[in-house]
């Protein structure tokens, strides 16, 4: 049994179409098997609502009088690129506002634009002969732009990891904030909902795909930067008419030391061709995997510690060696759920038909790593030896060895060389000072430390949000095996 | 004046003395306590009191050498407004105050809340707050 585009297309005409969101295909699926199924239904939608950073919308302001080529441009504080013709413009979410950063960015902007605030636009020029003006500072709205277009490079990943955070400190991630020691969990997509789960092998969505894009229609115009589908992480590349879309589905956000982000609201209808579809399209949480990964560990090949489903992520905790995690998402599975029905009624109403695409995805291609040309520096190539004193040492032997050594930092350790402390020639300028005479009085025992294999930036990064100027060097029992200081960083 | 919410774990009060005991701490602050909430949650009683600013050191001692827990900070509160339901703040809350309904909606309840402020910075759109 095999349906073609225009037979769906003529019952959505005549209103006899049979649409099914993706959560209600399991179920029908279940009652009736996949052959009625792929008879009955005729269109399966799906939805996701999820911070997705490559986001962003072309602007394009018409001209002033006299004209202008930007130069440099801001809305509402927010930098835009202005690398195309003089009026043009591109406003990425994750552009945070000069001013406010961390409160406010290009998601915000997208979304006051669509709520149809104003927005305060500044722009300079180096002016040319065509282009005289050299400022403007105005004001607009959504209906005072020429085009305002969503252009999104990489939106609706087809499954996303399970973040976990193993290291003892939280962590503040695009992930969102993750408690140390394995305190909480978070996930992102909405599983059996998500567009490209259920069409993992694009047959149907491709480029001119009609989709739901941020509460309008929009198109998927190719493959999504990143697109790896040879491990089903597919992503697409999306556009849509920023006028006729609504706030509800683009939302600003942003995420406490990483910065802001937008959520997109993102459906696309599957049009159920075949048997093949038909079962596809019922997927089921259970049957969408992805990987728990430790992103306490700050390197690009994270490690993945374990296989789950998203019916496990979805209950509201997860088991991560023997331990039970508290786990949620960052993709609002009501406003998925809310964009699937959305969807489905316009298909049903008669106002939104299917296309075949003029392109498929590609299926074969690969995600590749960055080349780095200059060679990863690992904290063992730069660390050096540690003067060491033991924790029932005097604090005069500490001062001498600082003198004779020409060193800032003392390392405190016990007989095993494991480490207890660290003494710095100020502490030992305060202990006089202030008529100290115990090393336990002036140690610094909450310590960060770093270990061999680390690269030399994350040790830089450590060293600068903690405002200290040197790390020891341990191994996995803890023993101090050297330091690393500032000094060998510049 | 500033909020604090304290608990009387289960079992801490078993006769009136026990009561009047907590009473007296309060009183030897000489200040006037006006008490905002009162309600069983899971662990004991719930006490949302108001005292002023200045004190609110001696009396979380004093308190504390009572056994009584004192929740540091007041409670927090959603605008559901900016909340958009994603759910980045459920996995925080170490009481199951802020989670999903069947629908996916965000629920707030302010009995189970410690005020312990883990989730405020989780939420991407600066939806909660400290009371
Ligand atoms: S303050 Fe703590 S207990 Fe209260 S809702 Fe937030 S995380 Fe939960
Ligand atoms: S993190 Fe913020 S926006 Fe998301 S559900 Fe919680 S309160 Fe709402």
């Amino acid at each position: 049994m095999t349906k073609t585009y225009s037979e769906i297309n003529e019952k959505i005409k005549n209103g006899s179409v049979v649409v099914l969101t993706a959560e209600e295909m399991i179920n029908f699926v279940d009652e009736h098997g996949i052959k009625v199924a792929a008879e009955e239904v005729d269109v399966v939608t799906t939805g996701t609502f999820g911070p997705m950073c490559s986001s962003g919308a072309f602007l394009n302001f018409g001209h002033s009088d006299p004209p202008i080529k930007f130069e440099h441009l801001t809305l509402n504080d927010v930098k835009a690129y202005h690398g195309n013709a003089a009026v043009d413009c591109y406003i990425g979410c994750t552009r945070m506002a000069d001013i406010k950063p961390f409160e406010y960015g290009g998601g915000h902007v997208i979304e006051d634009l669509v709520s149809g605030k104003p927005i305060r636009l500044k722009g300079t020029s180096y002016t040319t002969d065509c282009y005289p003006l050299a400022e403007v500072d105005t004001e607009f709205t959504l209906d005072d732009l020429n085009q305002a277009i969503l252009c999104n490079p990489r939106n609706g990943y087809q499954r996303y990891v399970c973040a976990v955070n193993s290291s003892d400190k939280t962590i503040y991630t695009y992930m969102g904030k993750l408690l140390p020691n394995f305190g909480n969990a978070h996930f992102a997509g909405s599983g059996c909902l998500n567009p490209l789960t259920n069409d993992p092998d694009y047959e149907t969505i491709g480029l001119g795909t009609k989709i739901f894009l941020g509460g309008g229609v929009g198109y998927v115009i190719g493959e999504g930067t990143q697109h790896s589908p040879s491990n089903r992480f597919g992503t697409l590349f999306v556009k849509g008419n920023l006028k006729q879309m609504k706030p509800e589905f683009l939302r600003g956000a942003t995420y406490e030391k990483y910065g802001t982000s937008m959520f997109v609201g993102l459906g696309i209808p599957i049009p159920i061709l075949n048997e093949g579809l038909a079962k596809k399209t019922a997927i089921k949480d259970e049957e969408v995997i992805t990987g728990i990964v430790d992103y306490g560990i700050p390197r690009r090949d994270r490690p993945t510690l374990k296989e789950i489903t998203y019916k496990e992520l979805k209950s509201g905790s997860i088991e991560l060696n023997g331990k039970k995690i508290k786990c949620s998402s960052l993709t609002s599975l009501y406003h998925a759920r809310k964009i699937a029905e959305t969807l489905k009624n316009w298909i049903l109403n008669g106002d939104f038909l299917l296309n075949p695409p003029a392109e498929t995805l590609p299926t074969d291609t690969v995600f590749k790593p960055m080349k780095l040309t200059a060679e990863l520096k690992f904290v063992k190539d730069l660390k050096k030896d540690a003067e060491i004193c033991y924790d029932d040492c005097d604090i005069k032997v500490v001062a001498e060895i600082i003198i004779r050594k020409n060193v800032n930092h003392i390392v405190i350790t016990d007989r095993d060389r494991t480490l207890k402390g660290i003494v710095t020639s100020f502490d030992i300028t305060r202990a006089i000072a202030e008529d100290k005479d115990h090393l336990s009085d002036i140690i610094t025992k909450r310590v960060f430390t770093t270990k061999d294999n680390e690269p030399i930036s994350n040790a830089a990064r450590k060293m600068k949000i903690n405002n200290i100027s040197a790390l020891p060097v341990l191994d996995d029992e803890r023993r101090v095996i050297g330091i690393i200081t500032s000094e060998e960083l510049m | 004046m500033t909020v604090i919410n304290v608990t009387l774990p289960f079992g801490l009060i078993k006769k009136v003395d026990d009561y009047s005991k907590i009473i007296n701490v309060i009183l030897e602050q000489q200040i006037s306590v006006n008490i905002l909430k009162f309600s069983t949650g899971r662990s004991g009683i719930n006490l949302l009191l108001d005292i002023p600013e200045d004190k609110i050191n001696s009396i979380t001692e004093a308190l504390k050498k009572n056994k009584v827990i004192v929740n540091k900070k007041g409670r927090v509160i959603v605008d559901i407004e900016k909340c958009i339901d994603c759910g980045a703040c459920v996995s925080l809350c170490p009481t199951d105050a802020l989670h999903l309904d069947e629908k996916g909606l965000l629920e707030y309840s302010l009995e189970r809340c410690l005020g312990c402020g883990l989730c405020i910075d989780a939420c991407p759109r600066g939806a909660i707050e400290e009371t």
